[in-house]
């Protein structure tokens, strides 16, 4: 993986982040879905904390992807009626009986 | 059979059907047919393969139904047979390999392709939901999806299953059903973030058309 980058103790920059080349930027991008759903150990979650605060572009996108899952979420699917619940188990049975 | 031709929308006469010791079926049918049907025109975009969908589903459940363990509750059983029949049916219908979606092709390369948002103006999502071109937006990018990831998406984001839920319904490991996930939702975010959504969007709230 080309984001696990080896650190070594005390040559670690104080930052968590270290600037915002795009490639930072596609490196939190990467796991945005993970930090939206929780999944992210806490110093890498304080790390996307650190570069979502100094980063308008990634903010917005995160936005957006939350926004995205939300509707998803919330988009409701049309309920089956009556009468295609009571067709549809007749076929059913019928199709298991001749088979 | 023939002498009864009752009308087909009476639904509550199912004496012609030739298995009257349907009970346990009935029970299942009942218990899980609107989920089922809610999760196959997720999948399907539409009413008829809906319901066809939900016919092999439950065709396939009621011949399986000796063989289900119990060990896995009975509504992930369901979508594990859903998910597979809609494969099936699927492969039938058109051969053509699926599309792979990279992570490259959702990577903004532009500060103005960053900054594109989804045009709901602090509505809530039920609100935002309210707008016809929005939900039509929201449906087509869910349908383009190459079947792989919409199958994750739906169960996960629609549906409301964890990805070991995903993962046991699917045959695959978690991490394989969040990278699926994550390129399914940024497929759709970028569908929804278009310029043409946003143009809609201010122009109905601006005529109070939602």
């Amino acid at each position: 993986m080309a984001d696990r980058v080896r650190t070594y103790p005390g040559t670690r920059k104080p930052t968590p982040h270290q600037g915002h080349g795009k490639r930072n930027c596609v490196k939190v991008l990467e796991r945005l879905s993970a930090y939206l759903d929780d999944e992210l150990s806490g110093v890498i979650c304080k790390e996307i904390r650190a570069h979502l605060g100094d980063c308008p572009n990634c903010e917005v996108f995160l936005d957006s992807l939350r926004q995205t899952v939300q509707l998803c979420r919330h988009r409701p699917s049309p309920p089956l009626s009556q009468d295609d619940r009571a067709n549809l188990r007749r076929q059913i049975l019928k199709a298991a009986a001749t088979a | 059979m023939a002498a009864r031709k009752k009308s087909r929308t009476d639904s509550h006469d199912d004496s012609d059907v030739a298995l009257s010791t349907s009970a346990p079926f009935d029970q299942l049918y009942r218990d899980h047919v609107d989920v089922m049907y809610r999760f196959a025109y997720r999948l399907c975009g539409e009413a008829e393969a809906a319901k066809d969908l939900v016919q092999e589903t439950f065709l396939n459940a009621y011949r399986a139904y000796d063989r289900f363990r119990g060990d896995a509750q009975i509504s992930t059983w369901l979508y594990a047979i859903a998910s597979h029949a809609c494969q099936r049916m699927r492969r039938k219908r058109k051969g053509e390999p699926e599309r792979e979606l990279s992570l490259n092709e959702f990577v903004p390369t532009s500060e103005g392709e960053f900054a594109l948002q989804i045009p709901m103006e602090g509505l809530s999502p039920q609100e935002a939901l309210e707008n016809k071109e929005l939900r039509q937006i929201l449906d087509r990018a869910i349908a383009k999806l190459p079947r792989k990831y919409r199958m994750v998406l739906v169960l996960r984001d629609m549906e409301g299953l964890s990805a070991k839920e995903v993962g046991g319904i699917l045959g695959l490991n978690e991490r394989a059903i969040k990278s699926r996930l994550h390129r399914a939702r940024l497929f759709v975010r970028k569908e929804l973030s278009g310029k043409e959504l946003a143009r809609e969007f201010h122009q109905d709230v601006a005529t109070g058309r939602r």
